[in-house]
């Protein structure tokens, strides 16, 4: 169920399927006319709350960092001051959900933790409760429904804010990877005739492909007879990725250069045997430095 | 016809230069060639030089082959050298090692291969 | 028929068509920009072509043509013949299988290093082969 919502929630918010959310929030027609009751008390009791709010988060040295100075705190307390008209009025359209995701995206950007986030929320919540029972102690039943409502809403609004944080994580994730994935592999000669090439990130069928036009214009133009392929730093070697790695060392070998292949982990050991490969059709070696030593010792044999 | 790839004799070693694209036919010309002169010469080594060749096929690949196999039978040694990257990718994709044919970076390095070892 | 200047056509008889048609599709992936391994691809996946018309067909035809789209640029190579056909087809995609005690890696090998493959045949009415190469720009 839980992917269900946030399945949805990731579409973005110009295609949200609200209704569906609200229905797993719980959140009725009677919830939103609801909070709207507190009517001429909400600026008093935003205030009040805010006030409070803030005195804790700039008691904690963690949440007080990021706050710069006197003007940034009251212009975030501005800020803050709207947010909570929104929250009562429950107007929760498209608009809302943007605007709440939005600042998800500053907080994962400026480094709020979803422990401070929703520590903090938390706080806000267990005030707003209070203050909102003691004025309005003269209908307990109607204020217990407002507070409970209130409480949908700003679940439904952190909700919105981790999705934020999480798709957040996700794309910078990805960006890492496409730029890993676009960074050429360099080759470096370690002594004339002796390339090492450190492989790194993930290798697709279009980079491999790249790398190993890099290896053999490589040993061409350093007339090289030995390769070190390294592959400590490749992020998974499947056996597509094996396959590749093969056919960049036969190709290396018909130019006349045998090749070594170093920092093959335990599985990727076990995915070249898949595709077929034995021990002896391949040099190998467990690190770098005895891949070094193997690749010297068959250049002089 | 005109001789399209020149048989050198260096002491006991021929060398095969190929200058162009070799059509199939003038490849088999050449896999003839080489084992007369294999034998005539009483040749110990065989050398082909692939650098001007911009593509080897299956055809080619296989004929490669043969004649290194031919002349290993005759007791003599068959090095390929000058292979180019864009050559031994393609080969490679294509499914062709030469997995047990002696190659070499260039003529000076397969000439070191057959004095060497 | 008059073709339009983006495609060419090389008459496949001899074992030296062969040459000249892997020279056309190599020139021609040069001038597009197509990379150095690339372009040995192009030419490699046309010899295997053209040499099968030669072999098992007797005679016929390779087209190239260009592909023009946003981001790519493509060489798409057809190989046509009005040879026996193949029977098999499956078999005939297979790496090893040879009717002619060849390697039996041309049309295995071809789909390897092309970026789409098509083959279709019916027995007695010949063999049409379409591949597609991209070049990313
Ligand atoms: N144009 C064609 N007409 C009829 N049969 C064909 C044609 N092309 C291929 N074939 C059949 O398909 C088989 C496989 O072709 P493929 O090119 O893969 O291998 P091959 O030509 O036998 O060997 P290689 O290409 O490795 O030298 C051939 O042996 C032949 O039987
Ligand atoms: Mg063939």
């Amino acid at each position: 169920m839980s992917e269900l919502i946030s399945s949805s929630i990731a579409e973005g918010s110009g295609n949200l399927d609200l209704e569906k959310i609200f229905r797993w929030f719980d959140l009725t027609e009677e919830d939103r006319a609801c909070t709207v009751e507190l009517g001429e008390l909400t600026d008093d009791v935003g205030e009040h709350i805010i006030e409070a709010f803030y005195a804790h988060l700039l008691n904690d040295e963690t949440a007080a960092r990021h706050f710069r100075d006197d003007a940034h705190i009251a212009q975030v307390k501005r800020g803050q001051m709207r947010y909570f008209r929104e929250l009562v009025s429950a107007d929760l359209n498209d608009a809302y959900v943007a605007d709440r995701r939005r600042i998800g995206s500053i907080h994962e950007r400026t480094g709020v933790t979803p422990t401070l986030y929703i520590g903090s929320y938390a706080y806000y919540l267990n005030r707003l409760a209070h203050v909102v029972l003691e004025r309005m102690d003269e209908d307990p039943h109607k204020a217990f429904h407002l507070v409970m409502s209130l409480f949908k809403i700003a679940h439904f609004d952190m909700s919105l804010a981790l999705e934020t944080y999480v798709d957040a994580r996700e794309e910078a994730i990805q960006a890492r990877e496409r730029e890993l994935s676009e960074l050429p592999t360099p080759v470096l000669q370690l002594r004339p005739g002796l390339l090492l090439i450190p492989v790194v990130g993930t290798l697709d069928s279009h980079r491999a492909r790249a790398l190993t036009v890099q290896l053999l214009e490589g040993i061409q133009e350093h007339r090289a007879s030995a390769v070190v392929l390294d592959i400590t730093g490749v992020a998974a070697v499947d056996s597509a990725v094996a396959n590749h790695l093969i056919q960049t060392m036969a190709a290396a070998r018909l130019m006349g250069a045998l090749s070594v292949l170093t920092g093959l982990s335990a599985e990727v050991a076990q995915s070249l045997v898949k595709v077929g490969v034995t021990g002896e059709a391949l040099n190998t070696a467990g690190d770098l430095q005895r891949g070094i030593e193997m690749a010297e010792q068959l250049l002089k044999d | 016809m005109a001789v399209k790839v020149p048989i050198l004799k260096q002491g006991k070693v021929l060398i095969a230069s190929i200058q162009e694209d070799l059509s199939d036919s003038d490849i088999l010309d050449l896999q003839h060639r080489i084992l007369e002169d294999v034998i005539r010469c009483r040749a110990e080594a065989v050398i082909i030089d692939v650098s001007a060749i911009g593509i080897l096929d299956s055809f080619g690949t296989k004929t490669l082959s043969e004649i290194a196999y031919s002349v290993r039978l005759r007791g003599a040694k068959l090095v390929i050298v000058g292979i180019q990257p864009d050559v031994a990718l393609s080969m490679v994709l294509l499914g062709l090692t030469l997995p047990d044919i002696p190659t070499a970076l260039d003529l000076d390095r397969g000439l070191a291969l057959i004095n060497g070892g | 028929m008059q073709h339009p200047p983006d495609v060419l056509v090389q008459a496949i008889r001899y074992d030296t068509d062969v040459i000249s048609a892997r020279q056309l599709g190599r020139k021609r992936a040069e001038e597009l920009g197509f990379s150095r391994p690339d372009q040995a691809l192009v030419a490699t996946a046309i010899s295997e072509l053209a040499r099968n018309i030669v072999v098992y067909a007797d005679q016929g035809e390779i087209e190239l043509a260009t592909i023009h789209q946003p981001d790519r640029v493509g060489i798409k190579i057809t190989a046509k013949d009005r040879g026996p056909g193949i029977a098999d087809l499956e078999s005939a995609l297979a790496d090893g299988f040879s009717t002619g005690n060849s390697l039996g890696l041309g049309l295995p090998g071809t789909r390897r290093i092309v970026d789409e493959f098509d083959i279709t045949s019916s027995p007695g009415l010949g063999v049409i082969v379409t591949v597609v190469k991209w070049s990313r720009r």
